[in-house]
């Protein structure tokens, strides 16, 4: 009979465990403070704030940041990164409105958009998946040659689709709620569900916590990793297109930087860039977060040029504050 | 049994003690009244199993921990900081360690590593001249004769090592501890650690040398501290030591003797390889699996055991030779469709291969086989927890819920997990690369017993492990690999731990 290796001695099981758990609610929750912080702040000094029209107005944003970000979490769940989004908007924003230009019935064109943008984001994640090109290079590669050729093809110039019913109605308020905001949550019903109850969510975790166990148990991380950047594309696409419902033109200039704020927006959520750990509600509040700072400091009056200081003061205030919670939570459950 | 030390320590100066120490954690008495010496010039043992109190002793002279009671005294001055001034305090009384993992930056030379963080520097750039001698000089005190501008990364493990403990060794040492620092060695690489040992202990340093091989013990150790459940239970002089009665410390009570196995494996083979090669390891492979059948394969580390497991599932391409699944050719088949032919594979690390510590048991479990408890597509909370409970049970793992971080897991538990997820998937043939690795005792006992049961269902299995004792205990044979082909062949019961090692070892 032979022996062990040493082992170094083990925190008990339960602390752990229920440090674990704790840490998983504490980072929504002082998310939650967070949201709440930013609304007295602002509604107590902004003027407007408040207004049902403001709401819709955040509502809206939101959806921009959000029906991106749903998929980047997934993205960074499983250890990789996608920097394209901001110029896949902009790219299908453009490409959709050529096909309609060209007399492409609506619906094709919806089609069609999803699909260029699934294609473009698998272009991506093949790079990765089989030819071991880091996610974000192959995705910066992607932003570039995305945002240089809608420039190219439209000399900078928005494209203007002219009449349409159906790209109106998507900029049309159901009962106050922009059509924009409610694909958003619905996407994020769908997103956070295949992230708890599939086999494809739990396989992104996996796959983000150990690549290597991941492939010996038979999941097949290739595939996965391309089917998570193709469904960035389509997400991007979705947003290209209630892009330009809401301008009425394709736009090469578009969604500048979204790519940054989307990415805030799930760190912020407290999804860990080294992958294996996230949530969708997370992403959620996290969105919530950057929209409301975004809105707030229009609405103050603050100088654009210094909302971006503002901004990004706290972005990492925010990030800063939700790890030294968790510590302190997992160090008390330790004691 | 003399107990030698404990007399001469009366005589002799000591370097290190601890009086009376007690460290509890929760739930765990790791260290229990403990007292302890060690003297100028020592190489001393230190044995015990898993969760022993082994790490916490160290732990205690580094000052990485503070006892509950007790004192510890370097150099007959007690340590009196809290706190992380503590192991500074330690580290400047000349306490080195040197851990199982390597913390060296393979992309740096071999002076940068040494001195990492602490470079000889003038005006803020870096004396490379100078380093670089003091490094060559520091490196030959161990016999270590390499350029030191060379670069770690194209260092063997052994040089690696020695390396380690050259850094540990800078600066007045008074005590070098060296946790396993052969355990991922070959026989003659662990001589070379051996040797340095000798060197560092001939210059009036104490050292104290946890480790699990006797034969390393008796050729560099004067005497051997053997912990169990937290306390030290005795000293004794490695010379007049017999290896058994000092298993029969460690453990407590007379190790048990190998199992008499039921054969129920059936003439019919399920795997055949042929010839198979995979330069520089393995030259011609050829043996066969039958079903029901527990095969295992012994060989020192570096033998290429993991070399050829992964080349049978499909993870690794091998130069030559033939693979057959039920007859028929698998040869370049791949890792995916020798599962779906039944294949399954627990690696060697099961920290970085085997599991995805975040995740629950249950995933971990389900993840060879999600479609199972989906129904529509969905997983099912209901069929995962009921299957996963199924291999809970039947596998004896110890977990709270089924969805806990398998992280927080045992090692033992954790193993049996890893392969808990090929019986979910209804696999027939398994493929276990050491799969009692850091797992302790009573787990070891339940993994053996598991494979037995998991053989009488009819499913076959090869069995790899660096350690001989266990071979006798799960398998009807034992093929022995040497010098890249199997050399020899055991059949139950006629297994005989000496003679397996034997085999192991001769030749070269």
């Amino acid at each position: 009979m032979s022996l062990d290796h040493a082992a170094k001695p083990a925190v008990s099981e339960e602390a752990q465990k229920s440090g674990f758990a704790f840490s998983q609610h504490m980072n929504e929750l002082s998310l939650f403070f967070a949201i709440v912080v930013l609304y007295v702040i602002f509604a107590s000094s902004a003027p407007g704030f408040v207004s049902f029209n403001n709401q819709v107005n955040i509502l809206r944003d939101a959806a921009t940041i959000g029906i991106a970000a749903w998929a980047v979490t997934l993205i960074i769940i499983a250890g990789e990164i996608d920097v394209s989004v901001g110029p896949m908007v902009a790219f299908i924003s453009v490409e959709l409105a050529f096909l309609l230009q060209w007399g492409v019935p609506t619906p094709a064109a919806f089609i069609l958009a999803i699909a260029l943008g699934a294609l473009l984001g698998s272009v991506s994640g093949v790079l990765r998946a089989y030819f071991d090109v880091p996610s974000f290079v192959a995705t910066l590669g992607m932003w570039s040659a995305l945002r240089g050729t809608a420039l190219f093809v439209t000399d900078a110039l928005p494209v203007s689709i002219g009449r349409n019913d159906m790209l109106d109605a998507l900029d049309r308020s159901v009962f106050g709620i922009p059509p924009a905001a409610i694909i958003m949550l619905v996407l994020f019903a769908i997103f956070a569900f295949v992230s708890r109850k599939t086999a494809f969510g739990r396989s992104v975790f996996a796959i983000g916590g150990n690549a290597h166990a991941a492939f010996l148990s038979g999941i097949n991380v290739s595939r996965i990793r391309v089917a998570l950047f193709a469904i960035g594309g389509a997400m991007a696409a979705i947003s290209g297109i209630l892009l330009v419902s809401r301008l009425g033109s394709g736009n090469a200039t578009a969604a500048n930087g979204l790519e940054f704020d989307v990415i805030a927006a799930v760190v912020v959520g407290g999804t860990s860039l080294s992958g294996g750990r996230g949530s969708m509600l997370g992403t959620l509040l996290g969105v919530l977060v950057i929209t409301l700072i975004g809105n707030g400091l229009v609405l103050l009056g603050i100088n654009p040029f210094f909302q971006q200081v503002v901004r990004g003061l706290i972005i990492v205030i925010a990030v800063l504050a939700n790890i030294q919670a968790i510590k302190r939570s997992l160090s008390r459950n330790k004691g | 049994m003399t107990t030698a030390s404990r007399m001469s320590q009366t005589i002799a100066p000591v370097v290190a003690s601890i009086k009376g120490c007690t460290r509890r954690y929760p739930g765990v008495l790791a260290l229990d009244n403990a007292t302890f010496d060690v003297a100028p010039g020592e190489v001393r043992a230190l044995l015990g199993k898993n969760g022993a109190g082994k790490s916490t002793l160290i732990r205690m002279l580094t000052g990485a921990e503070i006892p509950d009671s007790g004192t510890v005294l370097i150099d007959g001055v007690e340590l009196t900081q809290t706190g992380s001034g503590r192991a500074q305090e330690s580290f400047e009384r000349g306490v080195r360690v040197v851990y199982q993992e390597l913390s060296l930056v393979p992309g740096m030379t071999l002076a940068e590593n040494l001195f990492l963080g602490r470079w000889p520097r003038k005006g803020g750039v870096i004396q490379y001249a100078m380093m670089e001698t003091e490094a060559t000089e520091a490196m030959a005190r161990l016999g270590l004769d390499l350029p030191p501008d060379r670069l770690v990364a194209g260092l063997s493990p052994a040089e690696q090592q020695l390396l380690e403990i050259a850094r540990a060794m800078l600066g007045k040492p008074r005590l070098v501890i060296l946790d396993e620092p052969t355990s991922s060695l070959a026989a003659a690489e662990a001589d070379k650690v051996m040797a340095a040992v000798k060197r560092v202990a001939a210059q009036g340093i104490a050292v104290i040398y946890v480790s699990h091989r006797m034969n390393e013990i008796r050729q560099i150790a004067h005497s051997a501290t053997i912990m169990r459940d937290g306390r030290i239970i005795d000293t004794v002089d490695v010379k007049g030591a017999d290896t058994r009665e000092i298993v029969r410390l460690m453990l407590g009570s007379e190790a048990s003797q190998a199992a008499v196995l039921e054969d129920r494996s059936c003439p019919e083979i399920v795997l055949e390889v042929r010839e198979l090669a995979l330069a520089p390891k393995l030259s011609s492979i050829s043996f066969s699996l039958r079903k029901g059948e527990v095969l295992g394969i012994a060989g020192l580390l570096g033998s290429g055991r993991t070399e050829l497991l992964q080349s049978i599932i499909g993870v690794r391409r091998f130069d030559k030779g033939d693979v057959l699944a039920d007859g028929q050719s698998v040869k370049f088949a791949g890792y995916k469709e020798m599962v779906r032919r039944g294949f399954g594979y627990t690696p060697e690390s099961r920290k970085e291969e085997g599991i995805v510590p975040l995740l629950g048991v249950d995933e971990n479990t389900l993840a060879t086989n999600f479609p199972g408890v989906s129904r529509n597509g969905i997983l099912s909370a209901r069929r995962m927890a009921q299957a996963t409970r199924g291999i809970i049970d039947r596998l004896h793992i110890k977990t709270a819920r089924t969805d806990t971080p398998i992280g927080t897991l045992s090692g033992g538990n954790q193993q049996k997990v890893v392969i808990g997820r090929w019986v979910y998937a209804g696999s027939r043939i398994l493929l276990l690369d050491e799969p009692t690795r850091g797992v302790d005792v009573e787990a070891k006992a339940q993994i053996y017993a598991i494979i037995r049961q998991l053989a009488s269902e009819g499913r076959s299995i090869i069995f790899v492990s660096s350690e001989i004792e266990e071979l006798p205990l799960v398998c009807d044979r034992v093929l022995v690999l040497r010098d890249g082909a199997m050399q020899e062949e055991f059949k139950s019961p006629n297994i005989d731990q000496d003679t397996l090692m034997a085999a192991c070892i001769t030749g070269h």
